[in-house]
């Protein structure tokens, strides 16, 4: 029975994954579809780290926005071509002059641009993990609130100072940068992020997930019971901020460009709204409040931005407008649906079975039993 | 004699004005039960928070298994504000370990009120206090290359929930339990860590006297299986008289007798402070 859920569950993913190849190589497909769902993906990951650590460890983070600032900058940086570089630079500096992919597609061919994206969005991880193990020590001593305003904090300083004129040579100061590697389908930035959601999964579902959870449901208790709480709460925190580094070399790769102006800490209320949507503690539940959240902002309430539509004859759409129904949204989310979507459930074959089963005994009789 | 597994030396615990453990001084003997009373407010909580690293002392010195862990004596702008006996004895270097040090040393309680994490169930609770003795680190926990530790981690807890009689419920939700199992599940999941120095801070709050001569029976069988010395905070004196070696009477946080069960049901310090007046905690 078990194992017959480990296959099922084996062939829903592999049924999803053929569906986004399909999509993929089909003409005729949405542009916008394709959009939220590359969009949708990238979120997914950063949502799933942000869960990570907010859902899974309790610890209430806000720097999100500001690790992945740092793994796209470090993922642009790295792998502007050479050739551009005088071109996308301001102050463009010769001493500055490399490209990770391109030194490596020039030595290997075809799978040395592979290898080289690959490293640099590991590479692109880890300087967002070296971020957070070093503020990581400070910050975390504080509780709830404190350390909610301090990460929020730490995410605009780097955004203020990735902008500085002194390190023009390096970000562009405030410009854009632009020239670097990105991928064309759908497909790809699927399977990076299934892997990397996979590799939480496990970590979620290992040893040390377990002490998490229980940092989350009682410190003190996890304390007594021997779990360290100082490095239990670093390790989320650095593994947290690994995948955010990597999604937002993502979201480079799918901006095409990338700017400090788009890691606002707007951005992470963005990220936070899809993990009280999906649900705290939920993986899945993450990953469907991401592509929910995409597609109505993309695409379904699109419409509320523009002001030449009208509600009931009244003409107060205009740009921006989508923002406050997501504001409402929220609240009212918060007040009555505290849980989200899946609470801190995980969708599984067998709970699809369980509840269609459900739903349709409900059809049938009224009512129906459990199991 | 045994040797001394805990000893307590001058240990006094303020919150600013209030002295809630003062200078007490204690030993407990390897294979002991020993047990802690004394009325509501009286301080056994907070020394054995104190005990366990909870509480940073104000004083004192708390040695375990022959080794300094805790040391601690009023320093700078505190001088005025905490008394200190003997506070140069104590002037040594300040020891403050977290909980988990001293739990990885080998000491593991059970708290007064009850603090079993929500969500997860019964054998989940056990497991999760034997992450303290993993060998695996991150890396290898989260590729499986732990799988032999983890499958004998979970024997071990199959055992362990045997053992204690929790067996049953072993996957429902440890707060969905009632009360008296709750408490044993505690007492497990201290177990799963294998202390040598287990502390049980009101094992027999809200049972019935039948939960609470089961318990009595329970506390001494486990001393003996898994070799343990036992510390116990209780108000419920049957259990108490019939369990302890020996037994420790608390007031206002100042000890104020010692002795086995017969010289403290008849010491006239105790029965005026606690035992006199028949207590229905
Ligand atoms: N963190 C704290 N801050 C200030 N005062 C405290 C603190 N912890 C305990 N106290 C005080 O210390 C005194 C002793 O409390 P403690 O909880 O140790 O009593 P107890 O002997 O365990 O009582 P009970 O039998 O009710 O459990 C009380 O007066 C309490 O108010
Ligand atoms: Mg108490």
């Amino acid at each position: 029975m078990k194992l017959a859920n480990k296959t099922m569950n084996i062939f829903f993913i592999a049924g999803l994954y053929l569906t986004v190849f399909l999509l993929d190589i089909v003409p005729g497909v949405p542009p916008m579809l394709l959009t939220v769902l590359k969009k949708g993906v990238i979120f997914s990951l950063v949502a799933v780290s942000m869960n990570l650590l907010n859902g899974f460890t309790g610890l209430f983070s806000l720097g999100q926005a500001g690790f992945m600032l740092m793994g796209a900058y470090s993922y642009a940086v790295i792998n502007i071509s050479s050739s551009l570089k005088p071109v996308v630079y301001q102050y463009y500096s010769p001493f500055f002059n490399f490209s990770l992919t391109e030194v490596l597609g020039n030595a290997l061919g075809g799978f040395g641009v592979v290898l080289g994206v690959t490293v640099s969005m590991i590479i692109a991880g880890l300087v967002a993990a070296f971020m957070a193990f070093l503020i990581g020590l400070p910050v975390l001593k504080l509780k709830s609130d404190y350390l909610a305003i301090a990460t929020l904090g730490f995410a605009e300083i780097v955004r203020a100072l990735i902008q500085l004129e002194a390190l023009a040579p390096v970000t562009n100061g405030s410009q854009l940068l632009r020239g670097f590697p990105y991928f064309r389908g759908i497909f790809i930035p699927f399977i990076i992020v299934g892997i990397c959601i996979a590799v939480i999964v496990l970590l979620i579902n290992s040893t040390y997930g377990r002490a998490f959870k229980a940092i989350r449901d009682d410190e003190i208790a996890a304390e007594a019971m021997g779990i360290n709480l100082a490095s239990h709460k670093r390790l989320a925190f650095v593994i947290s901020s690994f995948f955010a580094g990597v999604s937002g070399a993502l979201l480079a790769m799918y901006q095409t460009t990338v700017q400090a102006n788009t890691f606002k800490s707007a951005m992470t209320y963005e990220i936070l709204l899809i993990v009280v949507i999906g649900g705290i503690g939920s993986v899945s539940g993450s990953c469907i409040g991401s592509f929910l959240f995409i597609a109505c902002s993309e695409w379904w309430l699109r419409f509320l931005d523009n002001s030449n539509n009208n509600i009931f004859g009244l003409n107060i759409l205009r740009s921006g407008f989508r923002m406050v129904v997501f504001s409402f949204v929220i609240m009212i989310m918060v007040l009555f649906f505290r849980k989200g979507i899946m609470g801190e459930r995980e969708i599984s074959s067998e709970n699809i079975v369980k509840s269609v089963k459900s739903l349709i005994c409900r059809i049938k009789k009224g009512r129906c039993n459990e199991r | 004699m045994n040797a001394d597994i805990l000893h307590l030396d001058n240990v006094t615990m303020q919150f600013g004005g209030v002295v809630a453990v003062n200078n007490l001084t204690l030993d407990v003997k390897e294979h002991e039960i020993v047990a802690l009373i004394g009325p509501n407010g009286a301080g056994k909580t907070t020394a054995f928070n104190a005990i366990t690293g909870v509480y940073e002392p104000t004083n004192g010195e708390i040695s375990f298994c022959g080794k300094t862990v805790v040391r601690n004596h009023p320093q700078g702008k505190m001088k005025k504000l905490y008394a200190g006996l003997n506070a140069d004895k104590y002037s040594g270097e300040v020891l403050k370990p977290t909980p988990d040090m001293l739990t990885k040393l080998g000491m593991a309680r059970t708290f007064q009120n009850i603090r079993l994490w929500k969500s997860q169930t019964v054998f989940d609770n056990v497991l999760i206090a034997k992450h303290m003795l993993r060998t695996s680190n991150v890396f290898s926990a989260t590729f499986r290359l732990n799988r032999q530790e983890e499958k004998q981690h979970r024997e071990e807890v199959s055992e362990l929930l045997k053992t204690v009689g929790l067996d049953d419920v072993k996957d429902d939700l440890a707060t969905g339990l009632p009360y008296g199992k709750q408490r044993r599940l505690e007492i497990a999941r201290a177990l799963a860590t294998k202390p040598k120095l287990l502390l049980l801070d009101e094992p027999a709050a809200g049972m019935n006297p039948q939960e609470t001569n089961e318990l009595t029976d329970f506390i001494g069988e486990i001393r003996d299986r898994f070799s343990l010395t036992v510390l116990l905070i209780e108000h419920h004196m049957n259990l108490v008289m019939d369990i302890s070696d020996r037994i420790y009477v608390l007031d206002f946080g100042k000890l104020i007798a010692q002795g086995n069960p017969n010289e403290i049901q008849h010491n006239e310090k105790v029965i005026d402070a606690y035992l006199g007046v028949e207590k229905n905690a």
